[in-house]
Formats: structure tokens, sequence, C-alpha cells
């Protein structure tokens, strides 16, 4: 990966095929969310909080697969599910806090321009013949601002989830159809009894701050963790069905 | 109409009061902090502001862990509070032959597969025909690897008060106080008084009735414990209860503490306590987050103190030019009981041995928990549980002396009188005699341990007897079964070695993470 600032002038000519972009998650097994995607993300997969390896806090992620590196909805060309995640959406491009515009906060639309989704063949392009940012651009800029703008209210939901200690560990300890015992670790959810258990005042303070939607989204969310079970099944099938027929 | 105890009243404001306050406090509190009308207890605390704390004790056992858990108080507000840092265990150097090659571990983490296999008679067989086999904590354990590679004991995402590899603490002891004092006050309803005891009033049944003070006029109280420091205020002097001298089986009665800054700001912390046994005692060397508390404890009756600050000043090097160390009088012994009437003493005041393996604080730790886990209770029942405290009180002390001298009786070093006469067999306790005996034929075991209120757990015996090249006749042992079980055993742990060792992060930049980031409670 190589990031550089975007420049309309200089990148006008790039050709960007977006269905790549997809690719970069075939073996992600956490894709980080933000908060204003929980409700779509819980239609598909589950909701799932994990700490990060350098700071050791909390971030919220979907689970695409029961081990590191597994994605169960990459097919091989695409991810096979109905939302696809902003941070993988995005493509190519990133946010980096630039130098060159004078404040170290500002913020700064960059490539990597190392990115498989660079390819002649590709149909995008960031400026349209006028000069003009094109459609998809403009796509890529409202995602990167929601992601930008979902980052406080996330780690908010996180750190009030924290304070009412509704965060708990959760191991799943899944035996699969041909027997293989299976341990996923590391992951948090909500704590469902404890969140029942809370206090009028605790729920209020939750509704008022918008709290309860992506709560209701983490907890309904888990169940998604079956579709996954029934994935990998329907994968090892497939594998051993493969090997059989190889005889 | 029984009396049931309801304020326990504690002299003295260093580790072992705050300590002690905080565990009992964190025991009977209610849901909100504050004892319910009528219900638990109310703890005060009186502590001089004239009077200093000795303030050394550096180093905790495991057991700190759970104590600080039980008390609320978060671990990362610890590290940033304390200058603390972690401690898996001791390494030993030129303890054995006294040459500068000569060192060896008590790391914290237990052998593998013990306690249900025994991997010291497999080892002590193995490295007699093997002059390559690895020293016996290595073999058994992946702490002494980590260590040596200047590790922490877990990472950034472990939750807590959770480690990969068993840890103790490092802390600053004059912080420390501050930071329990506050928790203690401000969470845990501990009431206190700044003041100085000026009498202490006896009751016709010779308990403590009440302390007058100087300024905050009488102090009632049920219970009385004594935190008073080496002083022993109230079970000492008031309570007349004597002292029993140890020092005819540890020689060691000064001490020369000094504090040791880094050479720089990212200068590795040593994860582990260091003690390097010298010519009359030995020097810890306890690492903290800005500096190091080194220590020279010597014995008076064999070399003098301007000979051993010799010894201390050619450990530290160039850099003692700008120090000046504290010289500190020890009496290694303890109260002849510890409790006596409706007065318990806690801490110093009820005796000190030298810090050898770190057992001031954790007796402070398990007699205050010992306390707390008394009551509720009444008055008239009190000669019933100064009598239980008295028994396992004392069956510690003996232990932990035990365990003590056998560092002492294992050692070979010939240089001076102190080396020679520690082996003295009139300076070894009988109890230690007879495991020494038993010891030649198999390695330490739980069943050697039996009681519930056990100091050392017998696998801290085996790596101290291996360590120290001690050897045990293997020739009548069993063969082990099931077979195959101990070579996993070992092979377990060199692949653990493998995975920590390239896991676990460097130890001053796990804490400076700490500091940055804090820690997660899950």
């Amino acid at each position: 990966m190589r990031l550089v600032e975007l420049s309309r002038a200089e990148h006008s000519g790039l050709r960007i095929d977006s269905h790549l972009a997809e690719a970069a998650a075939a073996k992600q097994h956490l894709i980080p969310i933000v908060a204003s995607e929980f409700r779509k993300a819980a239609t598909q997969y589950p909701i799932v909080f994990a700490k990060s390896p350098e700071t050791g806090r909390f971030a919220a992620f979907v689970l695409n697969g029961l081990q590191p590196q597994e994605n169960l909805f990459w097919s091989g060309t695409k991810l096979d599910t109905a939302y696809v995640p902003l941070n993988i959406r995005r493509g190519p491009f990133f946010v980096g806090t630039g130098e060159s515009s004078g404040g170290a906060n500002d913020n700064v639309l960059c490539i990597d321009v190392e990115s498989p989704c660079l390819s002649a063949a590709g149909q995008k392009s960031i400026v349209d013949p006028d000069g003009s940012d094109s459609q998809y651009l403009r796509e890529i800029l409202a995602i990167l601002r929601e992601l930008l703008d979902g980052q406080e209210p996330t780690s908010s939901l996180i750190n009030t989830a924290l304070s009412l200690d509704l965060l708990c560990p959760i191991v799943l300890d899944i035996v699969l159809e041909d027997g293989k015992p299976l341990q996923v670790e590391g992951l948090y959810s909500i704590d469902e009894a404890r969140f029942r258990a809370l206090g009028k005042e605790q729920v209020e303070m939750l509704w008022n701050e918008r709290l309860m939607e992506p709560i209701y989204s983490v907890i309904i969310s888990t169940g998604q963790i079956f579709n996954l079970v029934r994935l990998r099944n329907e994968r090892e099938a497939l594998s051993r069905a493969w090997r059989d027929t190889g005889k | 109409m029984a009396h049931v105890i309801r304020s326990i009243c504690i002299v003295g404001g260093g580790t072992a009061g705050w300590l002690a306050a905080g565990i009992i406090a964190a025991r009977h509190r209610s849901q909100d902090g504050q004892p319910a009308m009528g219900q638990g207890v109310q703890i005060t605390l009186i502590e001089s502001d004239t009077i200093g704390t000795i303030g050394v004790g550096e180093g905790t056992w495991p057991t700190m862990r759970t104590t600080l858990k039980k008390m609320g108080v978060s671990e990362t507000d610890f590290f940033r509070e304390c200058n603390t840092s972690f401690k898996q265990g001791a390494k030993f150097a030129r303890w054995v032959t006294g040459d500068p090659t000569d060192f060896y571990y008590h790391p914290l983490v237990l052998p593998e597969g013990f306690p249900s296999l025994d991997l010291a008679s497999a080892w002590m067989e193995y490295s007699a025909k093997r002059e390559d086999a690895p020293s016996f904590s290595n073999a058994v354990s992946y702490q002494e690897a980590v260590c040596e590679l200047g590790l922490a004991p877990k990472l950034i995402t472990s939750p807590e008060y959770a480690g990969v590899a068993n840890y103790a603490y490092h802390l600053d002891a004059g912080r420390f106080v501050t930071f329990i004092r506050d928790h203690c006050v401000n969470r845990l309803g501990v009431h206190h008084v700044v003041d100085d005891v000026t009498r202490v009033v006896r009751s016709e049944t010779g308990d403590i009735a009440y302390l007058e003070t100087s300024k905050s006029g009488r102090l009632d109280g049920d219970l009385f414990i004594d935190c008073s420091g080496f002083r022993s205020l109230l079970l000492g002097e008031t309570m007349g209860v004597p002292f029993v001298d140890c020092s005819d089986v540890l020689f060691i009665d000064r001490a020369l503490a000094v504090q040791v800054p880094y050479a720089a700001e990212n200068t590795d912390i040593v994860p582990h306590t260091v003690s390097t046994a010298q010519k009359h005692g030995w020097i810890w060397d306890i690492g903290l987050q800005s500096r190091r508390g080194v220590g020279y404890v010597f014995s008076s009756s064999h070399t003098t103190a301007d000979a051993a600050l010799g010894e201390l000043q050619a450990y530290i090097g160039e850099q003692h030019r700008a120090l000046q160390p504290r010289e500190i009088k020890i009496h290694a012994g303890h109260r002849q009981t510890f409790w006596k009437g409706n007065c318990v003493a806690v801490g110093l005041a009820g005796g000190f041995l030298e810090p050898l393996e770190a057992s001031a604080l954790v007796l402070i730790e398990l007699s205050a928990d010992m306390i707390g886990g008394m009551l509720p209770a009444t008055c008239e029942m009190m000669h019933i549980l100064a009598k239980r405290f008295n028994e396992t009180t004392q069956y510690r002390w003996d232990r932990i002396i035990d365990f003590l001298k056998l560092h002492y009786i294992l050692s070979k070093r010939e240089d001076s009188r102190f080396w020679i006469d520690n082996r003295d067999p009139a300076s070894i306790p009988d109890s230690l005699k007879d495991q020494i005996e038993l010891w030649r034929y198999r390695a330490p075991g739980d069943q050697d341990f039996t009681s519930n209120a056990e100091m050392f757990p017998a696998a801290s015996y085996q790596y101290v007897l291996f360590g120290m090249g001690f050897r045990m006749v293997t020739s009548h042992q069993q063969p082990q079964r099931p077979a195959g079980a101990i070579e996993q055993a070992f092979a377990r742990n060199e692949s653990l070695k493998v995975k920590w060792t390239k896991t676990l992060p460097n130890n001053r930049t796990l804490i400076n993470k700490i500091k940055e980031f804090g820690l997660q409670k899950i």
C-alpha cells in the first residue's frame, strides 16, 4: 500500500474498477463499521466489538468468518451479501491527515496507488471530461464523510456501553456438521441480561442519546452467527465433495 | 445482649494501615460504598502527620491483583499513579557459587502440568546425564525466557488484572499509600483522622477502651488494628506482647536503601526483581517506571556499614556518587502473638523479615483479609477469633522463615563467615531440616503443604531447590504414567516459550501503552 494525496489534475486519467474493491475483504474476518451502519449491517452479519491490538481499545466490526483471515461471504469474485460495509466500498480511497495544507489535523483525501482497483480496464474515473468531480467520486466522498462523522458516535456508543458494564466477552464454541470443534475468541457483544436490568434513568439516557437503535441492532445481529455457521458448513461440505470426487 | 463488632479503629497510615482499611472496608461495604445503617462496619484510620512511614516494601505477590480488584481499584489508575511496573518473580544472582554467571529464577508461572505431573524428578534424571541440560526453571516454565528478554507478562488487549503469564508488581511505596488512601476515603467510606495518639486507655478487662488524641478527642472502637510500624504501639507497648527475635536463623539486620535514576527516559524496565548475593548479604534491585529501588541488606555482626556501603557502591557503579543511601535497622522477628484482647497487629507492628521473597505486603493482605472474613462477629467471641488468627499467622511466619532460610542453606559460597554461619545446623529450624530430608528422595509436592494457610506453593520450593543445585536421589522413583505425559509437558513448555517470547511486548512499551490508552476492564 502506498497512499498519496489525490490530485484531480494529476490523477484525472486514472481508471478504477470499483468491483475489485471488495477483493480487499477476501481475507478479513473482521471489518470495521460505524454506528450509522449498524441497522443495515445487522441484516447480514453479527455485529461484534473487538480490541485493537495496538491500543487495546474497542471498535465495532461485522464478523465475516469464524476464524482469522476467513471471509465466508467472499465468493472468489465478490462479497455475496446485501450490505457491503463502507470501509470496503470506499475502494482505494483513504482519509489521511495532511501536513501539506498547513494544519496538522486537516483531513486529506488519499488514494492507494498500489491498489489492484487501479486498472486501465476500469469503468470509473474521478473526474468527468469537463473537469468536475464524477458521480463516482462524489459517492466516495459521501462514504468517507459518513465514516469520518461516524467515528465520534461509534466511540461514544462503546464508551457508554462500557460505563454501563454492557459489553461482555463472547466465546463462540461451535461444533461443525463434520464434528470439527471451533472456538472464536477475542469478540465482545452486548450482554442482553444486563441491558434488560438497566434502571429507568439509564434507559432514558440511552433513548435520549439515540443509542437504543444501535444497541438493539447489535443484540438482534448476534443471530447472524447461525448464518456464518451455515456458510461454513456449506463450504466444508463442498470441499469434502471436491476431495471425494477427486479420489 | 451480644455486642456486634461495628467499629474498627486502625492506628497508622502507612501501607499496612491503608491496605487493611481498604481490604476490610471493601468486604463489608454496601452497594453504594457506604455502610448501611445498623449494618456493616465503620472503619476509622488515625495517622500522625509527624511520624514518617518506612516506605520501602516495593515488591508484591500476585495476590495484590486480587486485592486491588476486590477493592474496586482500576489497574490502569494503579499504573498511572504508583510508578508501577510488572514483576514476574525473582532472579537470584550469585547465590550458589558467587560466580558472575551464577543465577537462577524463581518465576511466578508454575511448572508445566503442576501439580499433577512431577517434572522435577524427570528433569533431575535428565540433567544428571546431560551437561547441556537447561536449568530447571527454563525446562519447566516459559517465564525465565520472557524475563531474560525484558518482556511484559501481558498484552494491551488483556483485561485489567488478567495476564498471559502470572505476574505481581513493583510499586513506589510512598505513592501507593496516597493512592490507596484516596480510594479508601473517597470510595470506601473510611473515616480518616490526622492526629497523634497521646494515650491508649485500657478497660478493666485489659482490652483497649479508647484512644486519646491531641486534637480530635477520644476515638472508640470495638476492634483496634495496630499498624503503627516497628513501634508496635498497641500490641507491643500497650498490650505488652513480647517480640520473638529470629536473628539466630536470619542474620540480616541492616538495610542501605537508595533510589537510582535511569540513564534515559526509555531505558528498559527489568520485569522481575533481581537479588544479587554479596559478601555479607544481598542486594535487591527493583525497576519502577522512573527509577530503580536498590538496597543492600546485610548482617552487621559480619561486616561494617562502611564495608557494606562500598559493596553497594560497586554494584551501582559510577551513578552512586550522586546518591545518598538511607540506613534502616531491621529486627528479624515477630510478636509472640498477633491478636490479643481486642487488638490485632498488621504489618511491621506484627513483625518483619528481610524482603527476600517480598513477604511483607502479602502478609498485610492475608491478615487483613482474614480479619475481614471473620466478621460479622461479636465482641464476646473475640477470643475465638484471636486464637484462630494467631494459629494461622504463626504458621505463616514459620513457613516464610523456613523458605527464606532455604535460600541460605543451599548456597555453596565460602567467601565469608556470613555464608558459612548460615549453613550451621544450629541456625536451621527443625521443620526445615525435616523437609530437606524428605526431599532427598522426592520433589516438593502438595503433600508437604497441607494447610489452607500455606504461603508458598510446593512449586516455589522446587524452583529454589533445583535452581540452587539441590540433588535428589531418583533411583527409587516409580516410572511416570501415563507414558509420554512428561515428554509432552516439556514439549508444551518449549512451544509456549516460542509463542510468548514472540508475542509479548517489551515491558516498558506495554507500561507506556497502559498509561496512554488504559487497559479495558473486560
